[in-house]
């Protein structure tokens, strides 16, 4: 690995947590799905190191807790959904994706309770998390859609000219 | 052509959406917990650590577990859009600094709703426990 790359990497985990911590009072309403299918467009495999630098920070700044376990897999699932359909660049598509990803976050998060408390522990987990996610999934698609190119245009000029570098 | 064929990729793509919305709506309003009319007993167990737990037998209409609580003046706390956020219990308020939470637990297990949505039936069992550490 190349030090710009590591450069690379601690600027974007840093944005990203900072968009979280920022964004933290609204609840359900985040930057960072878009974050991540934008770098993992932008920036390929590094996408991957850049998920988890994000996630040892946010453990560091909120303590570990089970959501910490969550966001151990959660986020590399949208990255691999990402990495399937990195051939696509329309916006609106994205904005689906990032959509759907929000809308599965609470069905995700549930699979610890599906393992240590059984499928009705699950299930309750899942179903009162609901009204939540589906905010989560709306805003995750207005956000994409919106912010998608101008982040997109400014993410990719920054790796060129960390490329000419 | 090309264009015309995106548009419909993204129409049908947006409309998969729109309807995997619905399902949840309609899974969430089949599934939730329900309140139950009617006289009940329930028995809360308020537990702090290192202090002799105490229980509360409670006799109530309510449906939901803030209501009978709240009768009987056991708990206080700020209303967020999650419902109360309990601060207080039997007259112990958390202390933030330390990371202190209430948990509330039904026979040992997660309940995974707010006090204000988690139902109540007769004979019901609750813990809530003084707990440190987000």
């Amino acid at each position: 690995m190349r030090i710009k790359d590591i450069v690379l990497i601690g600027m974007m985990s840093a944005i990203m947590v900072a968009v979280q911590v920022v964004l933290g009072f609204l609840p359900n309403i985040e930057l960072v799905s878009l974050l991540i299918i934008l770098y993992t467009l932008i920036f390929g495999r590094k996408a991957i190191y850049i998920i988890y630098v994000f996630v040892a920070v946010e453990g560091l700044v909120y303590g570990l807790g089970l959501w910490w376990f969550n966001y151990l897999y959660v986020w590399t699932v949208l990255f691999l959904i990402t990495i399937l359909l990195r051939k696509q660049h329309s916006p609106f598509l994205w904005a689906v994706v990032s959509g759907v990803f929000g809308l599965s976050f609470g069905a995700l998060c549930s699979l610890p309770y599906f393992i240590t408390s059984g499928v009705r522990s699950g299930f309750a987990y899942w179903i009162a998390g609901i009204p939540f996610d589906i905010t989560h999934g709306i805003s995750n698609f207005a956000i994409a859609l919106v912010l998608f190119y101008p982040l997109y245009y400014m993410l990719d000029k920054i790796n060129k000219r960390m490329e000419y570098m | 052509m090309r264009q015309n064929k995106n548009l419909l990729k993204s129409l049908i793509a947006f409309g998969l959406l729109a309807l995997v919305v619905v399902i949840m709506l309609i899974a969430y309003y089949q599934f939730k917990p329900e309140g139950i009319k009617g006289s009940k007993e329930i028995v809360v167990e308020i537990a702090i650590p290192e202090e002799e737990t105490k229980e509360f037998t409670l006799n109530t209409d309510a449906e939901f577990l803030r209501q009978a609580l709240e009768e009987k003046d056991l708990i206080k706390g700020s209303e967020s859009e999650f419902g109360l956020f309990i601060t207080e219990v039997d007259g112990r308020v958390v202390d933030d600094t330390k990371q202190e939470w209430w948990c509330i637990t039904k026979d040992g297990e997660d309940v995974f709703t707010g006090v204000d949505e988690t139902p109540i039936a007769d004979g019901d069992h609750f813990e809530i426990t003084l707990t440190i550490g987000y």
